[in-house]
């Protein structure tokens, strides 16, 4: 589903991704641990395009895109579109859109960008406010919701679109202890689905219950990856070992 | 005569100075002339020629038929005369203050002025001339120019003249080249000046002709403070002899202005003469409210106009600024800052005047909702500029990330949220510009601001008036904060 080869990017003179290799299988959901400035964000933004990569090729569900440079023909940018279309992304502040209501922040791309008719892009709007458990909530502008809310919105807004790609940039970092825990149930519950994720997270304990492979960041580089029961229980790497005692999980 | 150069800060300051107390003569007033040796006489050399106007040859140096009679005038009280400069509808107040001896400047002899100075025996008997394209069969008389577009000098007898006709088209000039200008270019059919101006400035033109007899005759006086009755006495017995003496007809000839009218002067008694009434003011309150509310709506259309095409312009601008290529990017800033940086006076003049040279002629209405529209665009530019980049880049990172292109999310996204961060600022604009619209009286157009003048010019009800404009305008602009803050408080989706 996605095969990432030699991912290169840099931040004027400072590189931070020195050149990352990944596969991961249809309904996969891979963890991306690691400390600040790893660039574990970073390859992220990359996957769908929100940063442009320097060099290295990302295919996602038969869509590829070579890095290199911003998109200039229309064809390219069409591949630009066709990637981002296969891909739904949940930010860590949420970045829903404050004069649209949560029902509208949901249906707004698919009748803008697909041109789904209204009432079908409400109705399923409403199956996927009801999954994440805001239906009740749809008339309401994100300013109501709290913290949790907004981010479960987020997912259905991102859900809407039909993605093959889940990717979580940070999705519970800007929220409270008690707010987390009702985003982390409506990933499990994707998880569990078959959806294919790929998720960046401080949250150790999600990561070694819900993830099929964890992949740890550190400068730059894939440090280590495994399934959880290796990395958190029998860590090969010093850095890793490190960082996961810095994380108070072992 | 009328002056030449008006702006709407001149009818305030007239406004303002009728307030203080004018300052009463001392008997010996003419003594403390002869005794400095010098008559100031106050005039408006902005007025033109053939009054008061700086030599062509000698820029520096004054003269004008009444820059002769003021100096012939002062030789017979045995002082020399030194001219005051001032501006032409604030006259009257400046001589109450004090500013100089007397006005001598083709100030009408009416009741009007004459309630508020004294004024003395006529030295010059004016009319007023039609003048016509040569080609023309053109209007002979006042009754035919009804209407008709026609071209007046701004707060002249004429202007207050032509008003009065039924469906005129009336457009009134800032200076005397400008009415002619245009009358030879087609926009105007006709052009009413005094005669004075008509001799020095038609009469010369090829393509121009004087259109049937001079009409509405009356008197040009000299002015004198009130109760200042030893002057008065002195200036009159010193006109009397320079009539006699054939002192005024060898000025009047030197400047082509002499004609046979002049001959009443010699006999004009001050007990016999009709009091001069000449002046048609709209009378009564109905027809100046209604004449101020023809005026108010002309201010709105403009207005309304105006900003609907700086809204959309300003967009345009903004966009291109923000998100075009290179070299248009360039061309929407230099944009912005050329038109921020320069008069709107002077890009209407540019628009009104200038581009019919390039063979662009566009009537005073286009020309003024065009220039405020372009001007204002400017700063809605800004004014979005602003509102844009006050939306966070997550906005457009999200929509981007939901596969929207960039311009649907600059539609959908980040246009209606920047929208409601401009809707104070545009509506300060907006109400800026409806004060601001006054402005295009310059390009002949009678707006709100223009309407008052005209009437307080005939009527001398400044005060009155004034608020009463002051109160239209307070109307128009109100509704339009109520109307913002409501939209406002409607759009404050963020509100928790």
């Amino acid at each position: 589903m996605i095969a990432v080869e030699g991912l290169v990017k840099s931040y004027h003179a400072t590189r931070v991704l020195h050149g990352i290799d990944h596969a991961q299988q249809k309904g996969e959901a891979v963890v991306l641990i690691g400390p600040s400035g790893c660039g574990k964000s970073t390859f992220l933004r990359c996957l769908n395009q929100l940063e442009i990569a320097d060099a290295g090729r990302i295919t996602i569900d038969g869509v590829s895109i070579q890095g290199g440079r911003a998109p200039r023909s229309s064809e390219e940018r069409e591949q630009q579109r066709q990637l981002r279309l296969r891909t739904g992304m949940v930010f860590q502040s949420f970045n829903l859109f404050p004069h649209l209501t949560v029902l509208q922040n949901v249906t707004e791309a698919p009748t803008v960008v697909q041109k789904v008719p209204l009432a079908e892009a409400e109705t399923f709007a409403r199956e996927l406010l009801a999954k994440v458990g805001l239906e009740e909530k749809a008339q309401f502008y994100p300013a109501q919701l709290s913290g949790g809310q907004q981010q479960r919105v987020a997912i259905a807004r991102a859900l809407a679109m039909r993605p093959q790609v889940m990717l979580f940039d940070e999705p519970t970092s800007a929220l409270d202890p008690e707010l987390r825990e009702e985003v982390l149930r409506v990933m499990r519950q994707l998880a569990e689905e078959g959806m294919t994720m790929m998720v960046v997270t401080h949250e150790m304990q999600f990561a070694r219950d819900m993830a099929d492979r964890v992949l740890f960041f550190d400068a730059g580089r894939v440090a280590e990856a495994g399934p959880p029961d290796q990395i958190f229980s029998n860590p090969q790497n010093e850095r890793t070992r490190e960082f996961l005692r810095c994380a108070g999980t072992r | 005569m009328s002056n030449a150069w008006r702006s709407s800060r001149v009818t305030i300051f007239l406004l303002l100075s009728l307030a203080a107390a004018p300052p009463t003569w001392a008997a010996d007033h003419l003594q403390q002339i002869k005794a400095s040796g010098t008559l100031l006489w106050g005039a408006d050399a902005e007025g033109g020629a053939p009054y008061v106007y700086p030599d062509p040859q000698q820029p520096e140096k004054l003269i004008g038929f009444e820059v002769d009679l003021a100096e012939a005038l002062a030789a017979k009280l045995g002082v020399r005369a030194k001219m005051v400069q001032n501006q032409w509808d604030q006259l009257i107040p400046a001589l109450d203050r004090g500013n100089f001896d007397i006005i001598l400047n083709g100030l009408e002899l009416t009741e009007e002025n004459q309630q508020h100075i004294a004024m003395s025996r006529p030295y010059f008997v004016y009319a007023q001339q039609i003048v016509t394209r040569k080609s023309d069969a053109g209007p002979t008389d006042l009754a035919g120019l009804a209407r008709k577009s026609v071209g007046v000098l701004s707060y002249s007898v004429a202007e207050r003249l032509v008003k009065e006709l039924p469906g005129v088209d009336l457009r009134s000039y800032p200076g005397n080249v400008e009415s002619l200008r245009d009358l030879k270019a087609g926009r105007v059919q006709a052009v009413v000046l005094d005669l004075p101006i008509a001799l020095h400035y038609a009469k010369p033109e090829a393509d121009l002709k004087f259109s049937g007899a001079p009409f509405a005759q009356g008197y040009y006086a000299i002015g004198v403070p009130t109760g200042d009755t030893t002057l008065m006495l002195a200036l009159n017995a010193a006109l009397v002899e320079l009539t006699e003496d054939h002192t005024l007809e060898r000025i009047y000839r030197k400047y082509g202005l002499w004609d046979e009218r002049q001959l009443a002067l010699k006999d004009y008694r001050t007990e016999s003469a009709a009091p001069a009434r000449a002046i048609p003011a709209s009378q009564g309150w109905g027809k100046q409210l209604n004449f101020l509310l023809h005026g108010a709506l002309t201010t709105v259309e403009l207005s309304v106009l105006g900003m609907a095409l700086a809204v959309v312009v300003g967009l345009g601008v903004v966009l291109v600024r923000l998100y075009g290529g290179v070299p248009l990017r360039w061309v929407a800033q230099a944009y912005v800052e050329v038109i921020r940086g320069t008069p709107l006076l002077i890009q209407l003049f540019l628009i009104y005047y200038g581009l019919p040279q390039i063979g662009i002629r566009l009537n005073p209405f286009l020309a003024g909702v065009l220039g405020l529209g372009l001007n204002y665009a400017a700063s809605e530019a800004e004014n979005y500029r602003a509102g844009i980049q006050s939306v966070p880049s997550g906005q457009t990172e999200a929509a981007m990330a939901l596969g929207m292109s960039r311009w649907q999310s600059l539609q959908h996204i980040v246009l209606p949220q920047a929208f409601r961060v401009v809707i104070p600022p545009v509506t300060n604009d907006f109400i800026a510009m409806f004060k601001d619209s006054s402005i295009v009286s310059v390009i002949t157009m009678v707006e709100l601001t223009k309407a008052y003048g005209m009437l307080a010019m005939s009527t001398y009800n400044f005060i009155g008036l004034g608020l009463i404009t002051a109160g239209i305008y307070f109307g128009l602009s109100y509704p339009a904060s109520l109307f913002a803050n409501w939209l406002e408080r409607k759009l404050q989706y963020d509100r928790r």
